[in-house]
């Protein structure tokens, strides 16, 4: 019986509490951003509806793109030194170009959304999105590829340290690029 | 050696989507893995990269952004009362990287375990062990994650007893929940792309992560409805 017990709480067990303890580190940093910017940011129309997948965008984007940089460092494809290489440079650009789609596509369903259930014409809500995509993912992405490489050059696998990593960052910048994004409009 | 380069210009020069029998063959030649042959043939130096990622990645992150706003559309329903609670401000991004992120989790571990092609006993035993992990560890940090929001709000507002207690039921019951959800639909797709000999990896991370954002705004909604 005790044997089980011990088998439950190994050194898995570990890791992903550990890694978890500092993703939500992050997550409360954001929602105190939210929670404090309450009246400039969420009382705009819509904005609850790009929310969730503005946040999910840097794991969706940021997290694929650490995730084929790392395989390729193990696979010696890609060299921790040489960054201008076709296979990042490509990358860097299938990334950004990624966010800006799903930028855009969440204000235009964010926009759809209000107009056809909330009966609100806010354009303000497609270009919000695009600007805080366009902030967020210019840090977000190069941050994500020099951790990746610092990481992968001390000898640790980026593997288990980018998903938390990304999460706690991506959420605090995420929400500070929407809040600029508010502010320039 | 040359012949090695020889074979991997080869590996590089086949078509994109086809599986070809010369991959087999230089695995079994030159003792390459198929993933460093898979990556070759993927991103080498004829691949046009951005088009490729692009490509491969377009449809699921738009079919997420449309999953994801119509959770959204659920949370702007209630925005009148979401904005009168503040420790629930604090949980959203929490609740909504917390979870997909352990549909990450369970998802990838799982579509390891069916690649290791363990015994039907010995996948069932590893299976539960890491249900009741994620499940331990989903319950501490959602615990957590709940007292420390009603810490931050109350330099704000203090929270009454009556309203924390609420604030942590909601965020238990949308935790427990929501990974009850995922661990049956990883585990229903999870064996069904399996057996139709595709990577469980590339159908289950994205859709364990978007279903995750979505049910969670829609419990959470539910939830807020009901106890508020």
């Amino acid at each position: 019986m005790e044997k089980k017990k011990e088998s439950l709480f190994d050194s898995n067990f570990r890791e992903i509490l550990a890694s978890e303890l500092v993703s939500i580190a992050g997550g409360l940093i954001a929602g105190s951003l939210l929670a404090w910017y309450t009246n400039q940011l969420i009382l705009l129309p819509g904005i609850l509806i790009l929310l969730p997948g503005f946040l999910e965008m840097r794991g969706n984007i940021s997290g694929s793109f650490a995730s084929r940089i790392s395989s390729g460092l193990f696979l010696k494809v890609i060299k921790p030194n040489r960054i201008k290489t076709h296979i990042i440079k490509g990358n860097l650009l299938a990334s950004f170009f990624l966010a800006l789609v799903v930028s855009l596509t969440l204000g235009i369903l964010a926009f759809a959304f209000n107009y056809f259930f909330l009966q609100l014409v806010t354009w303000k809500i497609i270009i919000i999105p695009l600007i805080a995509g366009i902030i967020a993912n210019a840090i977000e992405i190069p941050l994500t590829l020099f951790t990746t490489l610092y990481l992968f050059k001390k000898g640790y696998d980026p593997n288990n340290i980018m998903a938390p990593f990304i999460t706690s960052t991506g959420d605090v910048i995420s929400i500070v690029a929407l809040l600029i994004g508010v502010f320039i409009l | 050696m040359k012949r090695i380069h020889h074979d991997l210009k080869k590996v590089q020069k086949l078509e994109r989507k086809k599986y070809h029998p010369l991959i087999h063959q230089v695995h079994k030649k030159h003792q390459i893995s198929k993933r460093t042959l898979f990556y070759i043939k993927e991103y080498g130096s004829h691949s046009h990269v951005p088009r490729t990622i692009i490509r491969e990645s377009i449809k699921i992150l738009i079919f997420a952004s449309i999953l994801s706003s119509l959770g959204g559309l659920a949370f702007e329903q209630i925005k009148e009362i979401f904005i009168s609670i503040t420790p629930l401000i604090i949980l959203l991004p929490t609740l909504n990287g917390m979870i997909g992120g352990y549909g990450g989790i369970f998802s990838s571990k799982f579509a390891t375990l069916l690649h290791e092609h363990k015994q039907k006993e010995t996948l069932k035993k590893a299976l539960k062990k890491l249900m009741l992990q994620l499940l331990i560890i989903s319950l501490i940090t959602a615990f957590s994650a709940s007292l420390l929001a009603l810490g931050i709000s109350s330099l704000k507002h203090p929270a009454t007893p009556n309203l924390a207690a609420k604030i942590i039921a909601i965020t238990l019951i949308d935790t427990l929940l929501l990974i009850t959800i995922l661990f049956c639909i990883s585990i229903g797709a999870g064996i069904y792309v399996w057996k139709k000999q595709e990577d469980p990896n590339n159908f289950l991370i994205p859709i364990t992560t978007s279903i995750a954002d979505f049910g969670n705004m829609i419990i959470l909604a539910v939830l807020i409805v009901l106890f508020f």
